[in-house]
């Protein structure tokens, strides 16, 4: 067996291209969550703020961060895929130009048409919004999303053409002759084994988002134009946990490439490497369920499939991720710095914040928990200390320049600072998931409220921080780009 | 319960946290080649063997009997509710403690969440509302007082309004 001998040892990620979407990515990730700290200011009575105005801003940030999130997974992918692969940079153009237009039409939708039917868009509410928005902002938000979406599968179209084309064909990509033989040549990086995977599975989310989000909009001129909003529902929840998944995946790809430059030993791409990601792909396209367990019209099976695939997933994220990552570090002599305390960080707060999330996909707690702020709790845990901790991670890798090999005293402090906000805010969401309260309630009653201003005091805290680690990042920008 | 999940969520985050700690400590260390595949892969083996166990086990104990049974047994009493923009309508305002409830939910218009909290506040069942269904939930209250019906689904700029009420009241 040949350990992946790289098809095209070269870099056809652009760079420059790639350092502004971190860039663009960390600037949406700071306003948004400036976004979130006023939402639990308002919960909390700290701020006055009109109901209408919250939930556009809910909108806006709930949209937003699940594309800042899939933005910077993407950057991060792209850039390593690029050095076994041969991309084309207009395509990366493309796809970039594609989701700024998108991102524009979302925000004019919630901002100047004043649309707040969440991300999630449950039809039929963007065509029934009990006055609150007209049909053209719901169109407008319809289309921004649909812009995303074609970025997207530009994107991913890209991505497994080029892969197609260095190892002749997906399956092989993803490692399958070594999966199910033992034996391959050629056996494919890490990086490649999980770009293959993403690219299969969230091209399967684009296009099931795609076909629900031309529904929603032909049904906005067309009420008749109706279908079964369970139907819809699934489609809805299928592409949107495709999605926001795939950017932890495409991000932990910076995990598999970086941290061997620290630790001097190589990830592998062993047999059960490549079974995870196989096995990643088929979770990732069966475990929607588990956001529908209180619809109880759905047949049960549906629903048990969701604990099970809910259970199943910390499989290869514990037990061969993490453990992997662990097993590498263990008294390997690593130099701490920035880049690899954060990419650390960011495998620890995904198993962290898988917890409390599988603990969720058991239908019994999902009872009393579903559309509590229990929600937001374990979801702000994995992409606050998972996926943006793993893309500053790569962001300090990408800028760090080859003299540099000390963790400043300014770097552990705001990595301290942001690792107690954000545990401190993340833990305000699940002990208030705890007691009952609901998520996205624009107006809490007072007995909530000392919680929420305590969320808010931990929300200052991680967003100071952050503010600090982009700042690192924006100072670094301008040393000589890494080839 | 809900407090007990909480206990449950902190202690596992911690087993998981603990070997992080423990690895992340000695990683400084002088380097040293890595410990026997062999050993690394029974290790592994283990925790997946562990996981995959204790996952089977849990689903089982809590998939038996079934969480959604609302199966209508005799002398259950039926509560009709609807979910508009941005209120509820329910066919009763009283129903019998000790004996079952049988709600069966609709919806007027779009998503609702029909979530049903105890006199103290405390969730106690919800089930998802949507256009076209009547979705069932069952549930044997044991307290009387006032509970309240919390919309859990976003519904529109009103949705935190959707508030509703019915009381509970002791057998005679």
């Amino acid at each position: 067996m040949t350990q992946y001998m790289p098809v095209a040892q070269k870099t056809s990620a652009n760079i420059t291209a790639i350092r502004l979407t971190m860039l663009l990515g960390a600037v949406v990730f700071l306003l948004l969550m400036l976004f979130g700290i006023v939402m639990r200011a308002a919960q909390g009575q700290i701020i006055n703020l009109e109901p209408t105005v919250f939930y556009q801003l809910m909108t806006a940030h709930g949209a937003g961060m699940v594309g800042a999130a899939a933005l910077t997974g993407s950057a991060i992918m792209w850039y390593f895929l690029g050095r076994y692969v041969q991309l084309s940079a207009l395509a990366y153009n493309v796809f970039l130009g594609l989701f700024l237009v998108g991102v524009v039409l979302v925000l004019g939708a919630v901002f100047v048409g004043g649309f707040a039917g969440a991300w999630t868009f449950l039809y039929p509410l963007p065509a029934l919004s009990g006055g609150s928005w007209e049909v053209g902002a719901a169109t407008t938000f319809v289309l921004g999303l649909v812009a995303i979406g074609v970025a997207y599968l530009i994107f991913y179209l890209e991505t497994g053409r080029a892969m197609i084309a260095a190892y002749g064909g997906l399956g092989r990509a993803l490692a399958w002759p070594l999966v199910f033989t033992g034996k391959m040549d050629n056996v494919p990086p890490p990086a490649v084994i999980a770009s293959a995977s993403v690219t299969v599975f969230n091209t399967v989310g684009i296009v099931v988002g795609a076909a629900v989000l031309v529904v929603t909009l032909i049904n906005l001129y067309v009420p008749s134009f109706a279908i079964d909003p369970l139907l819809a529902k699934n489609f809805i929840y299928f592409f949107g946990h495709v999605f926001i998944n795939a950017s932890i995946y495409m991000a932990v790809i910076a995990v598999y490439e970086i941290l061997p430059l620290y630790t001097g030993r190589k990830w592998k791409s062993s047999r059960l490497f490549a079974i995870a990601w196989s096995a990643i792909l088929l979770m990732a396209t069966s475990v929607y369920p588990h956001h529908m367990m209180q619809d109880v019209a759905m047949p049960g099976w549906l629903l048990v499939m969701g604990q099970l695939v809910s259970f199943g997933n910390s499989l290869p994220l514990l037990g061969v991720t993490a453990f992997s990552m662990l097993a590498y570090l263990h008294r390997s002599g690593i130099k701490w710095d920035l880049a690899s305390a954060l990419l650390v960080i960011g495998v620890l707060g995904w198993s962290l914040g898988a917890v409390p999330a599988i603990i969720d996909g058991t239908i019994s707690v999902n009872r009393v928990m579903h559309n509590t702020l229990w929600v937001p709790g374990h979801f702000h845990t994995y992409l606050l200390l998972g996926e943006v901790a793993m893309s500053l991670g790569f962001m300090a890798w990408l800028t760090k320049g080859d003299r540099e090999s000390a963790f400043a005293p300014a770097e552990k402090a705001a990595i301290t600072a942001y690792v107690a906000g954000t545990l401190g805010f993340t833990f305000m969401f699940l002990i208030s998931g705890a007691t009952s309260i609901p998520r996205r309630w624009a107006i809490h009653f007072p007995e909530w409220h000392l919680q929420d201003r305590i969320a808010t005091a931990f929300a200052a805290l991680l967003i100071a921080a952050f503010f600090t680690l982009i700042t690192f990042y924006v100072v670094r920008l301008l040393r000589p780009a890494r080839a | 319960m809900q407090q007990q999940i909480l206990i449950l969520t902190i202690v596992v985050m911690t087993l998981v946290a603990y070997p992080f700690w423990r690895v992340v400590r000695t990683s400084q260390h002088a380097p040293q080649p890595p410990s026997p595949a062999g050993r690394i892969e029974r290790m592994r083996t283990a925790l997946l063997a562990s996981l995959a166990v204790t996952g089977l086990v849990v689903a089982v104990a809590t998939l038996r009997p079934w969480p959604h049974d609302a199966h209508a047994a005799p002398g259950a009493q039926i509560v009709r509710a609807v979910g508009y923009q941005w209120y509820w309508e329910l066919d009763t305002e009283e129903v019998t403690a000790g004996r079952p409830v049988v709600f069966e939910v609709a919806s007027a218009d779009v998503n609702h969440g029909f979530g049903v909290y105890d006199p103290s506040g405390t969730i106690l069942f919800q089930t998802q509302v949507m256009p076209g269904y009547v979705n069932k939930v069952k549930h044997t209250f044991t307290e009387p007082g006032t509970y309240r019906v919390l919309c859990l689904e976003y519904c529109g700029t009103a949705h935190h309004d959707m508030i509703g009420e019915f009381k509970v009241v002791a057998a005679r």
